[in-house]
């Protein structure tokens, strides 16, 4: 992997997370990650339209004159996001049972408009491609987390009904923590979602500041020695 | 100008033919892979192996007081028998929004079962109504309007013989009130029930597979 696609995965995982940073796409991302397995679902349908809409920007972006690039963005991401529906409708039908509801949301998701935006109208191909990669694992990462949080605190289970995402095999995934009807009713409900949402920006704020604290501890002392 | 709009209709015709080509490619696949999970549905109340009609085809529509209309009623027949009659149904009397259930009934009225397809109840409470959440919905199974009678067709909470899930007294006797309605209607049309003939589809479908838009 070279420097520039390894810059790339930095910004979109860690340094300019859509989630954490950004804060973009938070409709869709409070809105299903009640439990694990929905945010993991979302966050895969996420993942595969804003990979492909990134490719298609990048690809028609000398073709598209800067007045017209908005609506042009904004259409492409639509007809995507309709054929992944229909697609998914006809060939995977019960994923589509869980995820239905999910997949029109994606368009209400900024973080797509933006990285067409911000980089797939300004990139190659290739760098697009790892750019919607990138930023598409760390949306996902962020929904993965909260779903599992709120699950564990407001539930007692961690990926219940895996099945319906993943298929039979997965039922054995489910893990329960607290015996049935125990769990805090608050983490489920919409305020969960955005007090867990606020939580891990500051936990990922603190981590940000220790590192910068340490590493400007580290100069000062080598200028001292110095 | 002229040739920035004419980018942009280009973009959006090429935006059509993609989606109407992929629209004609799975919409017979989308249809029956609908018609499958209907059925799929109404096989959890009453099995397969007990009727030989084409249950799915074998509906019509009826309106049913004090629920949501219209209601769909399936039928299901062996050597032309009746034998159990489905009910999907939607009351909007939950505690957030509506709760659309499937009643099975035998042909002496009795219930053989009931299951809940949709509902946004509260989580960890009124979604206690989901058969994999609580038993909750089973205890319905077996009664009638009679047994126990139509008065007492209500959640104890509120008088009635039925259990009351603990902190949601409104989704309960929601779930309740729409069972016994579908069994105040059976029992005024059980004569002429089984004789209706059946109507085509997606009249009250509105997921049917015709239309484009999801």
């Amino acid at each position: 992997m070279n420097a520039g696609s390894r810059e790339i995965w930095r910004q979109g995982l860690w340094d300019n997370n859509p989630g954490l940073v950004q804060l973009l796409g938070l409709c869709p991302l409070l809105a299903v990650t009640g439990t694990a397995v929905n945010g993991l679902g979302l966050g895969l349908a996420t993942l595969f339209v804003l990979v492909i809409s990134n490719l298609a920007v990048s690809v028609m972006r000398g073709m598209i004159r800067p007045e017209i690039r908005i609506p042009v963005f904004v259409l492409v991401i639509a007809t995507l996001v309709t054929v992944v529906d229909l697609v998914m409708q006809a060939w995977f039908s019960s994923l589509s049972q869980t995820l239905g509801i999910f997949i029109p949301l994606i368009v209400t998701n900024c973080t797509i408009l933006g990285r067409a935006e911000a980089f797939a109208s300004r990139r190659p191909a290739g760098d697009a491609l790892m750019d919607g990669l990138a930023q598409g694992t760390g949306f996902a990462a962020v929904l993965i987390v909260l779903g599992a949080g709120r699950e564990i605190i407001g539930h007692g289970t961690l990926m219940a009904d895996a099945h319906l995402l993943l298929g039979d095999w997965a039922r054995a995934l489910e893990i329960t923590f607290l015996p049935q009807q125990t769990g805090l009713l608050l983490a489920v409900l919409p305020p969960g979602a955005f007090i867990g949402l606020g939580l891990m920006v500051a936990a990922r704020n603190r981590i940000v500041r220790r590192r910068a604290e340490r590493t400007e501890a580290a100069m000062q002392s080598r200028a001292q020695a110095a | 100008m002229l040739k920035t709009l004419s980018t942009l209709g280009l973009i959006g015709l090429l935006a059509a033919a993609l989606l109407s080509g992929v629209h004609l490619a799975t919409r017979d696949r989308i249809a029956s892979e609908q018609q499958r999970q209907a059925l799929a549905t109404l096989n959890q109340l009453v099995p397969e192996s007990e009727y030989d009609n084409q249950l799915i085809e074998d509906r019509f529509n009826a309106s049913i007081s004090g629920l949501a209309a219209p209601s769909t009623i399936y039928r299901a027949r062996m050597d032309d028998e009746p034998v159990a009659l489905l009910a999907d149904v939607t009351t909007a009397d939950g505690y957030s929004g509506d709760i659309r259930l499937l009643v099975a009934l035998a042909t002496d009225g009795e219930v053989i079962g009931v299951r809940v397809l949709e509902h946004r109840e509260t989580p960890g409470l009124g979604d206690q109504i989901e058969l994999k959440r609580s038993d909750w919905i089973r205890q319905f199974d077996g009664k009638s309007l009679g047994e126990p009678p139509a008065q007492a067709w209500a959640a104890d909470r509120r008088g009635g013989a039925f259990d009351t899930l603990s902190s949601a007294t409104i989704t309960s006797s929601a779930v309740t009130e729409a069972v016994k309605n579908v069994l105040a209607w059976y029992s005024a049309n059980r004569d002429n029930a089984f004789g209706i003939t059946a109507e085509p589809r997606n009249t009250s479908n509105a997921k049917s597979g015709d239309t484009g838009n999801p």
